[in-house]
């Protein structure tokens, strides 16, 4: 910036097109140079959406300056999976599971026990949604929440990356184990990370995910056998998520925005 | 022009009340926030941020009042902010790190790459654009804290203690940039360097113990400054004589 500043009249002038061609040059060269009368020039509407078309225009037909990216809904993805480093730990918690049932069924079901996979597999969901969000676990809370879609709309994305990885070891537990329908198993891992999310508007993520798994461990280890109905209760798993859901938009405005 | 304007704004945590009762009106340009440590200048920015929501007041963001959904989500779009400290993730390179939160507040796609170069390469980071967030030093990464507050063009922008980590050299080219963007948004700079008000700040507001004590030009605040108080520069001892009074006054 320098010290001297165009007149506002002439400024007028130059945006109306009443500066002949010596005076107007030497006009762009100092707006060249100084930010403070550039932003003195008042464009009115279509002359102002005119120059923001060329300037995006001028951007597409240019050499893209560095190695800037096309923002392409690709690397959208690509930026926004990279972005929930608590997802990649769910994908690395889904293998270690899944190479557990495939020693479980391997080595017979004496030695490791139908329940033990019932247990873990709808819990990876569960562990991995709660990790991926909130002040304590993402880096970036404090900023993230603050944004248009840092709320329920980035929850939901970090989430449906966590249940990529973690339902297919679930209907692959459901297959090993043999217990119910492979189809009610994603339906539990949906139910239970549905139910982590709604409690998650109220308390902590980590806390939500707490509540949950305990009761979770409650149903399958009770000594009544109960793990034996849950898997046979479609219906019910159907009833809970839509339950949670509900719960869930009711709440929108708290998922994901709580402060530290 | 006031384009933020806060009423009654109160703010506690637990039981202890952070801020009192808070009025504020701020119109274009850059607004300098001093205060003592704990004093609730990041209560505030936070507020301002929506990412804390007070306990009661009216709070107005370039025109949008944060109470209704639809325009706490327009006020959001138009939003800059850099808190005191954030992390980041190890693997995004400082190009992804902007990009990243030029989508989070919406911007149209197409505007996006040539939004983030700019932005980067106005904080003078572009020949470390690719490099991953890991390998910054402390004003590299504060810096690209600022690229991404400014990437959308903020109608408003905060920023709390943004000079920290930045050698004397960058904070020359730092205050230029500010009084860049003051020129057509609201910028609010939280600071406890109170050189950096003089040379950036066009207003300066006082907090203390979660109420305002002065707002008003740079100028004045040296005004109020006798040669007996305490302070190395004027505006220091303008500074702790409006500290001083606003205590006395408390009493």
């Amino acid at each position: 910036m320098t010290d001297f500043h165009l007149d506002a009249r002439v400024l007028a002038a130059y945006v109306d097109g009443g500066l002949d061609d010596a005076d107007a040059w030497s006009v762009e060269a100092h707006l060249d140079r100084c930010a403070g009368c550039r932003a003195g020039i008042v464009l009115d509407e279509p002359t102002e959406r005119l120059v923001e078309a060329a300037a995006v225009a001028l951007v597409r037909r240019l050499p893209p300056p560095g190695r800037a990216r096309p923002a392409s809904t690709w690397r959208r993805l690509r930026v926004l999976l990279s972005a929930a480093p608590a997802a990649r730990g769910a994908w690395l918690m889904a293998v270690a599971v899944a190479g557990l049932a495939f020693l479980g069924a391997s080595v017979g079901p004496a030695t490791l026990p139908p329940w033990l996979l019932l247990l873990l597999a709808p819990a990876l969901p569960v562990v991995g949604t709660a990790l991926s969000y909130g002040p304590r676990t993402d880096p970036l809370h404090e900023l993230v929440a603050g944004t248009p879609h840092g709320g329920l709309r980035i929850v939901l994305w970090r989430t449906l990356a966590v249940l990529t990885a973690t339902a297919p070891v679930a209907v692959l537990a459901g297959t090993v184990t043999g217990l119910g329908p492979p189809a009610v198993w994603p339906l539990m891992c949906l139910a239970l990370t549905a139910l982590t999310l709604a409690l998650g508007s109220l308390v902590e993520p980590a806390t939500a995910a707490g509540v949950v798994l305990g009761m979770w461990a409650l149903v399958v280890l009770a000594p009544f056998g109960a793990w034996a109905v849950v898997v046979d209760s479609g219906p019910v798993w159907l009833a809970v998520t839509t339950a949670a859901l509900a719960v869930l938009y009711v709440r929108r405005e708290q998922v994901g925005r709580r402060a530290a | 022009m006031t384009t933020l304007s806060i009423r009654g704004l109160r703010v506690g945590y637990g039981r202890r009340l952070v801020l009192d009762d808070l009025d504020l009106e701020l119109g274009v340009g850059v607004h300098g926030l001093l205060g003592p440590n704990g004093a609730g200048k990041t209560t505030l920015m936070r507020v301002l941020a929506t990412v804390l929501r007070p306990d009661r007041g009216d709070v107005r963001l370039l025109g949008q009042p944060l109470a209704d959904d639809a325009g706490l989500r327009r006020a959001r779009r138009r939003l800059g902010y850099l808190p005191q400290s954030f992390g980041f993730y190890p693997r995004f390179t400082v190009r992804e790190f902007v990009e990243y939160f030029a989508w989070l507040r919406e911007m149209p796609p197409a505007e996006i790459p040539l939004a983030v170069d700019r932005a980067i390469e106005r904080v003078g980071l572009l020949d470390r654009a690719d490099d991953r967030m890991k390998h910054l030093s402390g004003g590299m990464l504060r810096r690209a804290g600022i690229a991404q507050a400014i990437v959308n063009d903020p109608g408003l922008l905060l920023l709390d203690e943004p000079t920290a980590g930045l050698d004397p050299e960058q904070r020359v080219e730092f205050r230029a940039l500010l009084r860049e963007l003051g020129l057509d948004a609201v910028v609010v700079v939280s600071t406890h360097l109170v050189e950096d008000v003089v040379a950036a700040c066009a207003r300066v507001s006082l907090v203390d113990n979660g109420r305002l004590v002065f707002t008003g030009l740079p100028d004045e605040l040296i005004a109020a400054g006798e040669d007996g108080d305490s302070g190395d520069s004027p505006i220091e001892r303008g500074y702790t004589a409006v500290l001083r009074g606003a205590r006395e006054a408390a009493r």
